[in-house]
This record gives C-alpha cells, structure tokens and sequence, in this order.
C-alpha cells in the first residue's frame, strides 16, 4: 500500500512529477497506460504536489497520517515464572554458544529470586558458612 | 527550516576548478524543500558546471548524489560513498550539513554551494521568510507569536521606531514592520497589555553569544559530548 494516493479525479497530467522538489515522483507510460510512481525514501512531504495539482486529486493527508507496516513477527521465550517477554529463540542459542552454557529462561527479577533461593538452599548455605569462618 | 540560496556560479566555478574529479552532493531536507539543495538542483548545478566555458584548462568530472540528510555524521559516514578518485566535493546543504561531511570525510576537502541564509518559514508557496534566529530564549509570548529579533529590522524589543511607516519598515522592500504586526496580532488577541509592559535587556548567552552551543539528551548515544564516531 503506498502513502501517495491520489482520488480519481487524476488526469495524469504529471504536475506533480514536474514540480516535486525531491524527485519522489515518476512515471512509466506503456502500452496505453501511465503508471505514477512514488518514492517514499526520497520524498520530503513538503507537500508542493498537493498544492499544485489542478484537479485535487492528491490525498496528501495519507502521507501525513501514515499506517504502520508490519515489519517482521518473532517468536519469543518468555520469563518461566512471570512470562515476561526475553528474546527470540536465535538470540538465546547465541548467548548459549558465547558463554558455553545453557541459559535460564528467567527475567532479571526471577533471575534473582532463583539466585537467592539457592543460596537459602541448606547445603548451599553449608558451604557458604563453612567459607565465612574461614 | 533552514533556508539557503545556491552561491554565484562563477563563485563555484573559482573553487572548484583545480579539482579533478567532484561529487556534487544535494541534501534531502531543508534545502530540498526550500528548491536550493536538493538532488534536483545538485543535477542542475552539475549540468551548469560542467560547461567547458567556465574552464580556461580541463573541467573537472561530476558525479552527483544525494542523501536524506548530511547533517548526520554517522549516518552520512554509513550511508554516502565516496566515488574512487573524488578529490573534493561540493554540498549543497546548509553549513551545517557542509561542516558534518568536512568532518566525516577528513581529509577531503567540502566546498560549498549555498549560502546558509535563515531560519525561515513559508507563508505562501514559493516564498520562504525569516521567522527564528535562534536566540535560546524565546519571547513570542509576550509579541503575539511574531518574532521582533528576526523580524524587526533592528531587532527593537519595545518598538516600533520612528521608522515605521504606513505598517512598512523604513528599510524599504515591501518589508512589513514586524512591531505594527506585533500591536495588530495582541489587539485581535485582546492582549495590548502585553504591548505596555516593557520588555527588557536581553541574555544573549542562550543565542550563542557564550559560545558554541550544544545539547547531549540522554538516552541516545553515550550520553558523553565528545565527538566520536559511530562504532559497529
């Protein structure tokens, strides 16, 4: 769906190719047809099609407003205990080849309260207590 | 936005001529929609340059591009190549933007096409007026939204001066007296109360008369105002 629409009041007369500022307008004419062409990357939304466009054709408000184009649909590992959203699957595998370890699906939160659980753990605490005499 | 007028052609020409081979670069915003700078007039400029009559020896070659923005160091380092045997190039953006590809692009010497005119605004298509001069304290409050700093010719603060006359400024040019705006606007405004109380000295530090201004925000980049570039 492009941002440039124009109603169907468009003639094709290419006013607004011929005065765009940012050359963000084309046109293709083949057979029978004229095709107008628009590019999003190169136009500036000044808006000078709109107002040099004879028949009012231009619905220059789509190029203000926009919509939101979907860009990509990850799947993600969530948190085990709260489902916290973390990362995708391909970002976790490469966090596990770098540290050479598997990695917990814990949020930094639930990461702690798992830390510190352990350390309550009785034959943790043993060893934690036995290297705090010495 | 910025407003900028394409420099002399034999201005250009005298500092380009000793180059081999120039990248005429056009600038995507400001000066594309203000009809300065942009990648139409970069193609037009090169089409102009390139006439041998300019030239008492060889022409340089051109080659022409543009990008969206060349007030951006990193995207411009990124984003911008630079053809194989260019030895100087010549931008058509604001100093700004000038200044930002002189920097990425060290050694290689930037030339400027434009002059970097104002902060302006347009107020019927294909006329662009003065509006900002980036004092850092604006007072348009007080003046019904019309600047008397850009747009008074002596930048009264409690105008207008004698040479106001018939709402014209005396400097001639058809140029409104931007203090016979001011009292018009607070009156449909029922706000000439804001006309009587006087407005005083100003600090120019804000506009830069403390030096070379600048802002760091958080949370983009490291936060650090040191100039550096982007690293991947």
């Amino acid at each position: 769906m492009t941002y440039f629409r124009v109603n169907k009041d468009c003639n094709g007369c290419l006013a607004c190719v011929e005065n765009c500022p940012a050359a963000a307008l084309d046109f293709d004419d083949q057979n029978d047809g004229r095709t107008l062409k628009h590019n999003m990357n190169k136009c500036a939304r000044c808006g000078q099609c709109w107002r040099v466009c004879p028949q009012n054709a231009i619905e220059f408000q789509h190029l203000l407003v926009g919509q939101w184009d979907e860009v990509i649909t990850l799947d993600l590992i969530h948190c085990r205990v709260c489902g916290e959203p973390l990362y995708s699957p391909a970002y976790g595998e490469k966090v596990e080849s770098k540290i050479n370890s598997s990695n917990e699906d814990l949020c930094p939160k639930h990461r702690q309260t798992e830390a510190a659980s352990k350390l309550l753990h009785p034959g943790v605490a043993k060893v934690i207590l036995k290297s705090g005499d010495k | 936005m910025i407003v900028g007028d394409l420099k002399p052609l034999e201005e250009i020409v005298a500092a380009i001529k000793d180059y081999k081979q120039v990248l005429v670069l056009g600038c995507g915003s400001c000066v594309t929609v203000c009809l300065s700078g942009g990648e139409k007039e970069a193609e037009q400029l090169s089409r102009e340059l390139s006439q041998m009559q300019h030239y008492q020896g060889p022409s340089p070659q051109f080659e022409v591009g543009s990008i969206i923005r060349q007030c951006e160091k990193d995207l411009v380092i990124e984003n911008q190549e630079i053809p194989a045997g260019t030895d100087a190039i010549l931008s058509l953006a604001c100093g700004a933007g000038v200044q930002t590809l002189a920097d990425a692009f060290e050694p290689l010497p930037v030339i400027p096409a434009l002059n970097t005119t104002f902060l302006g605004a347009s107020d019927k298509p294909g006329t662009w007026t003065e509006k900002c001069k980036g004092c850092g304290d604006c007072m348009l409050i007080h003046t019904g939204g019309i600047c008397p700093i850009a747009r008074c010719a002596k930048s009264l603060f409690n105008g207008p001066c004698g040479g106001s006359k018939g709402g014209y400024c005396e400097i001639g040019q058809g140029i409104p007296c931007a203090w016979t705006q001011i009292v018009a606007r607070l009156k449909k405004m029922d706000k000439l109360h804001c006309y009587e109380e006087i407005n005083v000295s100003k600090n120019w530090k804000p506009g830069g008369a403390a030096g070379l201004r600048r802002r760091v925000r958080t949370g983009l980049g490291d936060g650090s105002s040191a100039d550096s570039n982007k690293s991947r």
